[in-house]
């Protein structure tokens, strides 16, 4: 039994309610203890922000008790404003966006911002900022503009702000869920030094994958709390999990389509794998080369690439390079086409020129050198880019932030409305988007109602309204949760169906390899083209690694198995595709499912 | 990204200017600032150019940055300097052309009038380019003190000056995207009339709105978080000392003043 004093949040019995009648929190009980990594888990709309309000005494709830850092703040629904002021004192909050919690411009001054409020003399607070900002390794941007910032680097500054208020508890609301794959990392390692020094965290998330290292985890559904446990009790229900709108972590899936007990720990599935893998055969060829071995998996034949010769172009990049103002080069000398009917992949690090590439393949900037045609139209002229803009479709990364008609239907009608088609072609295109898009039926709804990813998907449906033939999208799942993105995935694929040629920037290199080309930037220059199979090939792996790129998990673990000595597996890109190799290779494991 | 505003952004440097106290700084500014206005004759045109590249220098910005401040306001700038050259009449004609007549009293007030402004804006670009919000928020706190003790908000009028400031980029980017979205669905900002222009405007205004209030609910939640409860019991990480640079800084701008007095 913990002692009192070591409950620092005590939540019996809590419900919140918001106007109209939408339940928050609905009858919530949880303890958080010193020293303890909580991971609250679930959707959006499932009540987890409202729950870090809560926590971190910035909400109070309409029934039930909550206790936080040994104050009564809230008793039967009543809350103590003098307590709930007292207990704020202790308690530290990060969540998602930086730029709402950065407050000043200098990084040093907004580190110092908490402990000025609190009263704190000046030589304390002195040393506070500078042992914080060492802490999230900032410590050489003291005096840097928090604009000129990465995402990543202006969350880790957040972090540092709250850190130097010495929180007893620190909740963390999707703190990595805006940032690119460095950024979350460099966070994740910043939240596992925090547990590690045995900060008490609150960490609220959608990524499976961020849970694994709690302490103890809930998922929330609908303000419940559906699961509670250590992550391996909870994500063992994998079935469960999907259900509420979560993704089973890769090695979790990846055991239970084998058939091996169960893990959420790659090495360890490595290792399982190994011990039951395949009688090594005597004579195994020590570098395995492709011997041809995949007959189960398609030969990149019918891709973009060869499709060259019979179908013109849609879009030609020729020696592109490109500079804003007199900083160093965003772009240098580019050069591909992508044929139509086909899906490309962009990938790049931050800062690499892909969101730059893709506002010149849309007309909105122009070469400084090198030309870009899209069907047949130059757009360094001005009747080319206007061309150009009737025939690409660009979402930028966030597009739900641009919305603003009352209603959806006329945020949709916005577009062919400028094009001054008249009424009936309007409602037609309309209706079609809004089809396409899975939002027929809310039409007439505020875009402000939706959720998260339906608002995309609305802002999405506006650019479809325009009847592009080639569609450029800008990180397109970033910020969603797991069935926003499959929801936005699964009308990727309709339009692919419907011709419409889809270029995407991505993070992911799952989503790269389903496309049927990949292109990866790094440092302003293109450094790969080709078929996923083609960029993520043996050869150029180490190329990729060095862009601070990787491959897809499926290929990781093929080829990490081959290094433990399996025969081949070929060059398996989905979960799917090693699962079919690894079975072919081990009756052992088939026989387990 | 398009859109970038460079006015009233802090830029880092350890400049003499960069290290005088705020409230000092401001006060200076302000009595330079009046001075600029004042003047008339171009001796003292003069003096106030050589002031201002005094602070310019001494400050370490480079003058591009400086200049961006007055970039914004060129047409206003230059339609001032016309109005002046056509409705000023003293002194000489020298050229007419039916009831409109440039006079030499015209072409003096054309350069003056605008030269002064020009200059005044660079001086006050300085200000906030040498200083970070906080330390004007600091500054305007105690400045404005006096309206505290009457009951006047002063210190929440400065921390809102302050966050202004803050979030003028931020907004300036959105404004940029917002714009840059809707244009490509066909959004005329640089067709037709004024009224089709203005109309096009609506979208983007609502847009912009809706972003405002986001950030809104962020900020109040980040500042909650972080306890900020207005002035009463804040200390101050950086300290406000008036010391003997100050003292030299005030002695130079009076001189400054003095010698605009002097030259009128």
């Amino acid at each position: 039994m913990a002692s009192q004093r070591d409950i620092l949040v005590r939540l019996a019995h809590v419900s919140l309610f918001y106007e109209g009648g939408v339940t928050a929190l609905d009858n919530v009980s949880l303890e958080v203890r010193r020293g303890e990594r909580l991971c609250v888990l679930g959707a959006n709309g499932s009540g987890k922000s409202t729950l870090a309000s809560v926590i971190c005494g910035l909400l109070s709830p309409d029934e039930g008790e909550v206790e936080l850092v040994g104050e009564r703040v809230c008793a039967s629904g009543a809350p103590d404003l003098a307590a709930y002021r007292r207990a704020r004192r202790s308690l530290g909050l990060v969540f998602q966006n930086p730029d709402d919690q950065i407050v000043t411009t200098v990084v040093e001054d907004d580190v110092a911002f908490g402990p000025e409020n609190l009263g704190l003399p000046r030589d304390r607070i002195a040393e506070r900022v500078a042992r914080e900002l060492h802490r999230v390794a900032m410590d050489d941007y003291a005096q840097a503009d928090p604009s000129r910032l990465s995402g990543g680097q202006r969350q880790r500054v957040c972090i540092a702000g709250a850190l130097a208020m010495e929180p007893a508890v620190l909740v963390l609301d999707e703190p990595a869920s805006l940032l690119d794959v460095r950024g979350r990392s460099a966070i994740l390692r910043v939240m596992g030094r925090l547990a590690a020094a045995g900060t008490t965290l609150v960490h609220v998330t959608h990524f499976m994958e961020e849970a694994l290292e709690a302490n103890r985890v809930i998922v929330m559904d609908h303000g419940r709390v559906a699961l509670a446990g250590t992550p391996d009790e909870v994500f063992a229900q994998g079935e469960k999990i999907a259900e509420l709108g979560l993704e089973v972590p890769f090695a979790a899936r990846l055991s239970q389509s084998l058939g091996l007990p169960w893990t959420c720990d790659e090495t360890a599935l490595l290792d399982a794998l190994c011990k039951r893998g395949p009688a090594p055969k005597t004579g195994t060829d020590p570098a395995p080369r492709k011997r041809g071995a995949a007959p189960l998996l398609h030969t990149p034949a019918s891709n973009g690439l060869e499709q060259q010769g019979c179908a013109s172009p849609l879009l030609k990049v020729e020696h592109v390079s490109f500079a804003y103002g007199r900083r160093g080069r965003a772009l240098e000398d580019v050069s591909f086409e992508i044929s139509p009917d086909t899906s490309t992949a962009i990938i790049g690090q931050t800062g690499s020129g892909k969101s730059t590439l893709l506002r010149l393949l849309c007309g909105l900037e122009t070469p400084d050198e090198g030309r870009v045609i899209v069907s047949g139209n130059d757009t360094s002229r001005r009747r080319g880019r206007r061309a150009a803009r009737g025939c690409v479709g660009y979402v930028m990364q966030h597009p739900e932030r641009q919305l603003f008609a009352e209603t959806v239907e006329k945020d949709v009608a916005f577009g062919p409305r400028n094009l001054g088609c008249a009424e009936e072609e309007v409602a037609r295109r309309v209706t079609k988007a809004l089809e396409i898009v899975g939002l027929a039926e809310r039409c007439d709804v505020s875009p402000f109602k939706l959720s998260g990813g339906q608002r995309r998907l609305c802002a999405l449906a506006g650019i479809l309204a325009m009847e592009p033939a080639v569609l450029v999208l800008d990180e397109p799942t970033a910020g969603l949760d797991p069935r926003g993105r499959a929801m936005l995935r699964s009308v990727l694929a309709n339009l692919r169906e419907r011709g419409v040629t889809l270029i995407q920037v991505t993070h992911s290199m799952e989503d790269a390899a389903r496309a049927d080309r990949v292109i990866a930037l790094d440092e302003a220059r293109l450094v790969a083209d080709g078929t996923p199979r083609e960029v993520f090939s043996r050869e150029s792996e180490r190329r990729l690694t060095e862009s601070g790129l990787g491959i897809p998990r499926a290929l990781r673990v093929a080829r990490e198995l081959e290094r433990r000595g399996w025969p081949p597996l070929g060059d398996p890109l989905t979960t799917d595709e090693l699962v079919e190799m690894i079975r072919r290779d081990s009756p052992f494991i088939s026989l387990g499912r | 990204m398009a859109l970038r505003i460079e006015i009233g952004q802090y830029y880092a440097a350890n400049s003499p200017i960069h290290a005088l106290d705020a409230r000092a700084k401001l006060l200076c500014a302000l009595a330079a600032l009046v001075a600029t206005f004042c003047v008339s004759s171009a001796a003292q045109l003069a003096a106030a150019a050589a002031f201002t590249f005094a602070v310019l220098v001494a400050s370490h910005v480079p003058g591009g940055r400086a200049l961006a401040a007055v970039r914004p306001l060129v047409v206003f700038l230059a339609v001032l300097s016309l109005f002046n050259l056509f409705f000023v009449q003293s002194g000489d004609v020298l050229a007419s052309l039916g009831p409109l007549a440039i006079t030499t009293g015209g072409i003096r007030a054309a350069v003056l009038y605008t030269a002064r402004f020009a200059l005044a804006l660079v001086l006050g670009s300085l200000v906030l380019l040498t200083t970070t919000p906080t330390q004007l928020a600091d500054a305007f706190d105690s400045l404005l003190s006096p309206l505290s003790r009457i009951g006047l908000p002063g210190h929440e009028i400065a921390m809102v000056f302050a966050l202004m400031l803050r979030f003028v980029p931020t907004i300036a980017d959105e404004a940029s995207a917002i714009m840059d979205a809707q244009s490509l669905r066909g959004g005329a900002f640089d067709e037709g009339g004024p009224v089709r222009r203005i109309r096009s405007l609506v979208p983007v205004v609502v847009a912009l709105l809706a972003s405002g209030l986001r950030h809104a609910d962020g900020l109040a939640r980040a500042l909650d978080a972080r306890c900020y409860e207005g002035g009463a019991g804040r200390t101050h990480y950086h300290e406000q000392r008036l010391t003997h640079r100050d003292l030299t800084a005030a002695a130079l701008t009076a001189v400054f003043v003095l010698a605009l007095a002097l030259l009128g």
